[in-house]
């Protein structure tokens, strides 16, 4: 069976027994796609899968919006473990979720390279293995004025749209460091380097999951996901700690204890 | 619980993106990208991120207002109108048509600013035509 | 490089224990470079990578951060964060291409003044090889 065909009947039984005020999922819409609350008694022919939408972000405004309301979500690896870091930071409550988990196809993870395209619970779709993002494993190539350089010209075409931070499944900062003038210059174009990019590089250490839509919503094109994808094998390597993983890891940077 | 994203196009400059309103409980309460637009291609600049936020803000006007005695009050649309049209008429016969400057926008459509400019030069007669982009 | 550089070096020192270490130098009379300039901090845990960013951006060639031993943090576990934060802070820099070792973290207590001069005279010396950073001013 088609694996959207699974998804509708996966989506119709959870709809059916009456447990969730609705299924979050993704809508065709207009030749894409967009997050939409499918509820009891919907038509779920436009239900579909790609292009891909980060989903946290829109579970945290559904939850927070009805404080009693139960929902169903449709999530790939990646959502799944943008979940748990909110989880963990007390911005969803995961008792009143339930995880439809889709594993992603072979074109899928080519488009958005991760370690673990899939959930921990599948609902449609077969396990592929992860893969590295082949630019890392080039950047860690390079000497450093080279580095130096290239970072230099990445940052510099940056005009502060704040995409990257706004579409981020892990941001939910009311005060964003980012627009504090006291770090990043208010009326300054391109930001200072490395302010903005360092700083907001910095801040995903223990939080990014590696869902690429910074980088997919830049309008500037900076291969941000390079940087946090580094971070984040650093993160594993000097604390052993992998964001998403377990809602019993705590993160690193914020607690007590040396490694 | 009503969630809903509804596709419509920027309203700030002429690039025309695309963009959803996300729309909770009949209030709009964000904006998503269009991953599949031909011109935004998932991507907004900083004012159509934020191009949802004046729909409900407090300090937006929801009436006509007229000063008189250096205070605003409200009027409904027919008494403004005609107090508009009564002054540009009345500053076109007693000073002339070059002293009514016609200020366009971007945040009007192409066919609304033709007006605009038609307006300008054929009913009350002047070149004096201008884009907001210039101030 | 030019003969004359001199490293301009910010060091954040917690209150408690490593400027106390280096006010002990003073009174003690130990000579050691000028170079540094000191922030005192109330814990080293308090020097965000924000602050430490800016402080490059100013025109430090280098940034010394001291703290308190593990285990004798007066907040008992703020010098914890910095032990974390500055080593991945560090990974950071040298990915984008500015050498890691222009920023140092190290433990001085209030009785180490000898072991005080001793950082500041080889991180100044370090600054000094690897010449000016000149971050300020860049677009």
């Amino acid at each position: 069976m088609h694996r959207l065909d699974s998804l509708r009947q996966a989506v119709r039984e959870l709809l059916d027994a009456g447990e969730v005020d609705g299924v979050l999922a993704l809508r065709a819409d207009h030749g894409g796609t967009v997050p939409h609350l499918f509820q009891s008694g919907d038509d779920l022919s436009d239900l579909a899968l790609w292009p891909k939408f980060p989903m946290p972000s829109t579970v945290d405004l559904l939850l927070s919006m009805e404080p009693e309301a139960k929902l169903g979500v449709v999530i790939r690896g990646c959502d799944e473990r943008g979940l748990v870091e909110m989880a963990k930071r007390n911005q969803v409550d995961l008792a009143r979720l339930t995880l439809l988990g889709v594993a992603c196809l072979p074109d899928e993870v080519a488009y958005c390279p991760c370690s673990k395209p899939y959930p921990s619970e599948i609902t449609v779709g077969e396990p592929l293995e992860g893969v590295v993002d082949p630019r890392v494993s080039e950047h860690a190539q390079l000497g450093r004025a080279e580095r130096l350089a290239f970072w230099t010209h990445q940052f510099a075409k940056c005009f502060k749209c704040y995409a990257c931070r706004d579409v981020c499944p892990q941001c939910f900062c009311e005060d964003c460091v980012l627009e504090n003038d006291l770090w990043v210059e208010r009326g300054v174009l391109a930001p200072p380097f490395p302010s903005f990019h360092l700083i907001r590089a910095l801040h995903t250490v223990g939080k990014c999951i590696g869902c690429h839509e910074c980088e997919l919503s830049c309008p500037a094109d900076i291969p941000l996901t390079i940087l946090y994808a580094l971070l984040r094998q650093d993160a594993e390597t000097m604390f052993g700690y992998v964001p998403g993983a377990s809602i019993e890891d705590e993160p690193p940077l914020v607690i007590a204890g040396v490694t | 619980m009503d969630y809903r994203n509804v596709l419509t196009t920027c309203i700030y400059c002429g690039a025309g993106c695309n963009l959803y309103l996300q729309v909770a409980n009949d209030r709009v309460v964000g904006v998503l990208p269009a991953k599949q637009h031909p011109i935004s291609q998932g991507k907004l600049c900083i004012k159509g991120w934020n191009a949802h936020g004046f729909v409900h803000h407090e300090d937006r006007l929801t009436q006509p207002l007229i000063r008189e005695n250096g205070a605003f009050r409200e009027a409904s649309w027919d008494e403004a109108l005609t107090l508009v049209a009564d002054k540009l008429q009345a500053a076109r016969a007693d000073h002339g048509p070059d002293s009514v400057g016609i200020m366009a926008s971007a945040k009007c459509t192409n066919e609304e600013n033709y007006l605009l400019q038609k307006f300008a030069r054929s009913v009350i007669g002047t070149n004096n035509v201008d884009h907001c982009a210039r101030l | 490089m030019s003969e004359d550089f001199e490293p301009r070096i910010i060091g954040f020192l917690c209150n408690w224990c490593s400027y106390a270490g280096a006010d002990a130098a003073g009174t003690s009379r130990m000579a050691y470079p000028s170079n540094l300039r000191v922030v005192r901090v109330m814990c080293s845990g308090r020097v965000s990578p924000e602050l430490v960013l800016r402080t490059f951006r100013e025109g430090a060639d280098g940034v010394l951060v001291l703290g308190c031993h593990i285990g004798d943090c007066h907040y008992t576990d703020g010098n914890h964060r910095t032990a974390k934060r500055i080593p991945v802070l560090r990974k950071l820099l040298s990915y984008v291409g500015i050498d890691p070792a222009r920023l140092r973290l190290a433990w001085v207590s209030s009785s180490e003044a000898q072991r005080f001069t001793q950082v500041v005279s080889e991180f100044t010396e370090t600054v000094r090889q690897l010449g000016p950073l000149e971050l300020k001013g860049k677009a």
